[in-house]
């Protein structure tokens, strides 16, 4: 049946570039000295599981570039090959450049061939490079075709080159199969199956044939665990199955036994993975290996049976082992290393050297044309520590990333318009709810106790379907700071400076629609502190402060609010140094203003301190830009910042854009919605507290404070029902950091709304930021408060 | 209050090409629209104000969870008693892709014309500008001045779209 690929695409493309943003965000987090397992692994994964799709998919190239990064990302975590901070920096690249594929399948960019060969050169000579590793032991095939036989004591373990794994071997199976299975062919098809696979022993099983019971099988293959596992779990009753991979069987000469640290319910994370390996690859190569077991195995270095515990515990079977095997075909000469037959060692895993028996695989290797040069089967020094770690402690950090691994599953990816369109019909759920429940309230006794209890219950049930809904949206904001690690390694590399990201607060969650448009403004607030805020390590040194700057991202909710802080302790904005430039810039500036109303003139279009321009920053264009953006998005931007100490750019955004909170105002008959994010406080002004200005502006003292007074009935030309300011209430707003008092006639409450748009079939309205529609069924307009305070302004200039 | 059916008596049923047309009355005055651009009758309700706005937009209202404004041609052409009351009648237009609500007396009724039917209408100043005059009809004693209503509607006259396209 020929299925249309092409539909699965987009779900492949997505998934791939998710698979390169964790590899990227795990790559940055690695310590290089000290790099954890779990990580290696996950990035091995991420990684292998681009390679799978891209693979299935038929995308080649990716497929054959994520390839030779698997190959050496699976060495390394395999610990035959030291991480260095170069092979990072490679992977990154090597992580853009399949980005860039990626946007080439689906049309919107290309990947330049020749870098794609680049790197791929990169990473096959990063491969093959020697590791630094103080046993003399061959680690580069090529350079040193034999590797001498290693006398190996207990305490040398630390240096065992470990072994790719032959890919041979032995499991005991248990399992109880259900009643279905035994009455059916169940059974019988798995034996069938696992035949097929490998050399099948059936070592216990049930006196009647078909009936219940337990039974034991030995399996001897090279086909991963995890392949067979399935099968077995699905006929076994209920869980009641075990694969356990044998070592102790060592001795009996054909593969190694007792390896029972696996739990088969929890997938291996460490040793597993490698096991989803497409078993076409497999097959091809390590079928022939497991029937010519002695001849293919002839040539392995002897190994002692203390490192067989040892190299167990090492990640084992995976691809890149069968690929390692045939390194030797790109080497000159092959290791005249004494041949020591499999059967005496025991042991697939054994430390081997290139050999003959490759040639006889060639017509394999023809699979994976790209597989040996990278995979050359070098050792590398382990760690015996890492050696050492007990299966059970593995075991233990397993069922987390098992746990990690089900979220994954259970995500669906659904197109954003489709939940809009829910978040606009529950919109419209939580009005008529409000329409219901004031009808009722206005029928008072009259209403039916039912109905004022359903009703009640309905409030409930909205509230918590619209909190459910709008959750939809969310997304935790490490989306975005994610990409950030990346920015300021490369920048500060760019730049000569030391820089450490220091994040917090990433599960804040916020609109999908927000993270998307933060991102930008984000990455030029973090551009702009690395390049202008942290001075360079020198002159960090002559100031006392440590050589290695610190740029601070923290994310938080503050009441209707979420706050993003960009901070840095570098230099801190030159106040004079602003000041004259914008005084060179013509732009109305005076010695008595406020730092904060100084620091915003950085905000200006094509306003640059920079002492030069840089491909990073200082021609001018951005930070208005990221001022724009901010508030395009109902958000405000405010600048702390102390010369020698630093710079913090704080970020308010709404939570979402559908959806806020608000104060809601009488003002004569009309009722307006005050956003709550820039409600300070309100005030009940006394007589005499208001006082005027040249008998025009007037002012009312607040805290100590003079703050402008914004009478909006008289802004709005509406009746009010006042005629003294006694009567009405003074809200203290913050409009983009200037403060005034907007006097209403009464405030009514607090709600959440719902806004909507009044441009869709109105126009603007100067003033007015939106409509929404109250409990009642009346719209009811938005305010805009930084518009407001402005058209105070102009009307005071007016009469002036 | 409700839309008046077809008023069968009025209609010319030789010629096939006609267009109804919904007419209403503003003061003494006939006007017909094209009933293609009216999405619905309905009675009028308090709008919500908005700041600054020409008196004639008389504010928002909420139509089904759409924000509607809403315009009084009475006031706008200064035709009829401005009052309101329960047989206010609102005619919500769909016009370029926005919804907006137009108060006038009273809807009569729906009515075909074909192309002879309408006549031009002599030129002549007043507040309402010919250039938004179709023409003029006549069934029988009837005289009822075709409107091209999404013209008038876009227009910056009326100030209901930000860049009027006039």
């Amino acid at each position: 049946m020929a299925i249309d690929m092409t539909q699965f695409y987009q779900v492949f493309f997505e998934e791939s570039a998710e698979h390169l943003a964790a590899m990227e965000t795990l790559l940055l987090e690695l310590d290089i000295d000290n790099p954890d397992s779990e990580q290696l692994n996950a990035i091995f994964r991420a990684a292998h599981s681009i390679k799978g799709s891209a693979g299935t998919f038929g995308f080649n190239d990716l497929a054959e570039t994520t390839h030779i990064l698997e190959n050496l990302l699976d060495r390394i975590r395999k610990h035959e090959l030291v991480l260095r901070a170069d092979m990072v920096d490679a992977f990154l690249e090597c992580g853009d450049r399949l980005r860039e594929m990626l946007e080439g399948h689906q049309g919107r960019a290309t990947a330049d061939p020749a870098q794609v060969e680049a790197i791929c050169a990169r990473l096959r000579q990063l491969s093959s490079d020697d590791a630094p590793n103080p046993a003399p032991i061959a680690r580069e095939v090529a350079e040193v075709p034999a590797a001498p036989p290693l006398p190996l004591a207990d305490d040398e373990i630390a240096v065992i080159p470990p072994v790719p794994d032959n890919g041979k071997r032995v499991y005991d199976i248990q399992f109880v199969p259900t009643q279905i299975s035994v009455k059916g062919d169940g059974v019988a098809n798995l034996l069938d199956e696992l035949r097929s696979m490998g050399v099948l022993e059936i070592i216990v099983q049930p006196d009647v044939q078909g009936a219940e019971g337990f039974w034991e099988i030995r399996l001897t293959t090279d086909v991963a665990k995890e392949i067979f596992a399935d099968q077995i779990d699905f006929i076994s009753d209920n869980g009641a199955w075990r694969v356990a991979e044998d070592t102790a069987v060592a001795v009996d000469g054909s593969m190694a036994f007792g390896f029972f640290g696996d739990s088969p319910g929890i997938p291996d994370s460490v040793r597993g993975y490698g096991f989803f390996e497409r078993p076409d690859d497999l097959s091809g190569v390590t079928q022939p290996a497991v029937s010519g077991d002695d001849d293919g195995y002839g040539f392995f270095e002897p190994l002692p049976k203390e490192l067989m515990a040892v190299l167990e515990a090492v990640p084992m079977a995976e691809e890149g082992d069968g690929y390692g095997f045939f390194a030797p075909l790109t080497s000159p000469a092959p290791a005249p290393e004494p041949a020591v037959p499999m059967a005496e060692e025991g042991d697939g895993f054994g430390f081997f050297a290139p050999l003959p028996p490759v040639v006889a695989e060639a017509p394999a290797v023809a699979l994976v044309p790209k597989a040996a040069p990278v995979a050359a089967a070098a050792p590398a020094p382990v760690a015996a520590k890492e050696a050492a770690v007990p299966a059970a402690a593995r075991a233990a950090a397993r069922p987390a990333a098992a746990a990690a691994a089900a979220s994954g599953d259970s995500s669906i990816r659904v197109s954003i318009e489709k939940v809009d369109q829910l978040i606009n019909l529950v919109g419209e759920l939580v009005i008529t709810q409000a329409m219901l429940l004031q009808t009722a309230t206005q029928m008072q006794e009259q209403a039916p106790e039912r109905l004022t209890v359903g009703l009640a219950q309905l409030e409930r049930n909205t509230r918590d379907l619209q909190e459910s809904v709008m959750s939809i949206r969310m997304m935790q904001i490490s989306f975005v700071f994610s990409r950030f690690p990346r920015v300021v390694r490369d920048l500060s590399g760019k730049l000569g400076k030391q820089v450490e990201l220091k994040t917090s607060g990433e599960t804040t969650e916020l609109d999908k629609s927000l993270i998307e448009r933060i991102t930008d403004p984000l990455t030029h607030l973090i551009r702009n502190s690395l390049d202008h805020g942290i001075e360079s390590p020198e002159k960090r040194v002559a100031a006392g402060k440590s050589p290695v700057g610190t740029i601070t991202l923290k994310a938080y909710h503050q009441g209707g609010n979420i706050v993003i802080e960009v901070g840095d302790d570098g230099a801190g904005l030159p106040r004079q140094k602003i000041l004259d430039k914008a005084r060179e810039k013509g732009l109305p500036v005076s010695d008595q203003m406020t730092d904060q109303e100084v620091f915003h003139l950085i905000f200006e279009a094509g306003f640059s301190t920079a002492e030069q321009v840089t491909d990073v920053s200082g021609r001018g264009v951005g930070m208005d830009v990221v001022r724009r953006n901010i508030q395009e998005m109902g958000g405000r931007v405010e600048i702390d910042s102390m010369i020698g100490v630093g710079t913090r750019i704080t970020v308010r955004l709404p939570l979402t854009l559908a959806i806020l909170d608000g104060m809601s105002v009488a003002v004569g008959d009309q009722t307006y919605i005050l956003p709550l994010s820039y409600v300070i406080e309100s005030v009940q002004p006394e007589p005499g507290d208001i006082k005027t200005l040249s008998n025009q502006g007037r002012v009312i003292q607040v805290r100590g404070e003079y703050l402008p007074v914004l009478v909006l009935p008289e802004l709005f030309g509406i009746k009010s029902k006042w005629r003294h300011f006694t009567q009405g209430i003074m809200i203290v707003i913050d409009a983009d950091g200037t403060k005034a008092a907007l006097c209403v006639d009464a405030l009514i409450g607090q709600h959440q709304v719902v806004i909507k748009s009044l441009e869709s079939n109105y126009r603007r309205v100067t003033g007015v930021s939106g409509a929404t529609i109250m409990g009642d069924g009346h719209v009811a307009l938005i305010l805009d408060v930084s518009a407001i305070a402005g058209m105070a302004k102009t009307m005071m200039q007016k009469a002036g | 209050m409700e839309a008046k059916t077809h008023a069968g008596a009025a209609a010319s049923d030789e010629d096939l090409v006609s267009s109804e047309y919904l007419t209403f009355t503003l003061g003494s005055e006939e006007y017909a629209i094209d009933i293609l651009k009216v999405q619905e009758i309905r009675g009028y309700e308090q709008p919500t104000l908005i700041a600054n706005a020409p008196l004639f937009i008389k504010g928002v209202i909420n139509l089904r969870g759409i924000i509607v404004p809403i315009v009084d041609l009475r006031i706008k052409f200064k035709l009829g008693s401005i009052d309101y009351t329960p047989f206010t009648v609102v005619i919500i237009l769909n016009i370029a892709r926005r919804v907006i609500g137009v108060v006038v007396d009273s809807v009569s009724d729906v009515i075909s014309l074909n192309a002879n039917q309408i006549r031009q209408a002599p030129d002549f100043s007043g507040s309402f500008d010919t250039k938004y005059i179709l023409g003029l009809a006549t069934i029988d004693t009837r005289m009822m001045i075709v409107t091209d209503i999404e013209r008038l509607m876009t227009s910056g006259d009326m100030e209901l779209i930000d860049s009027a396209s006039e």
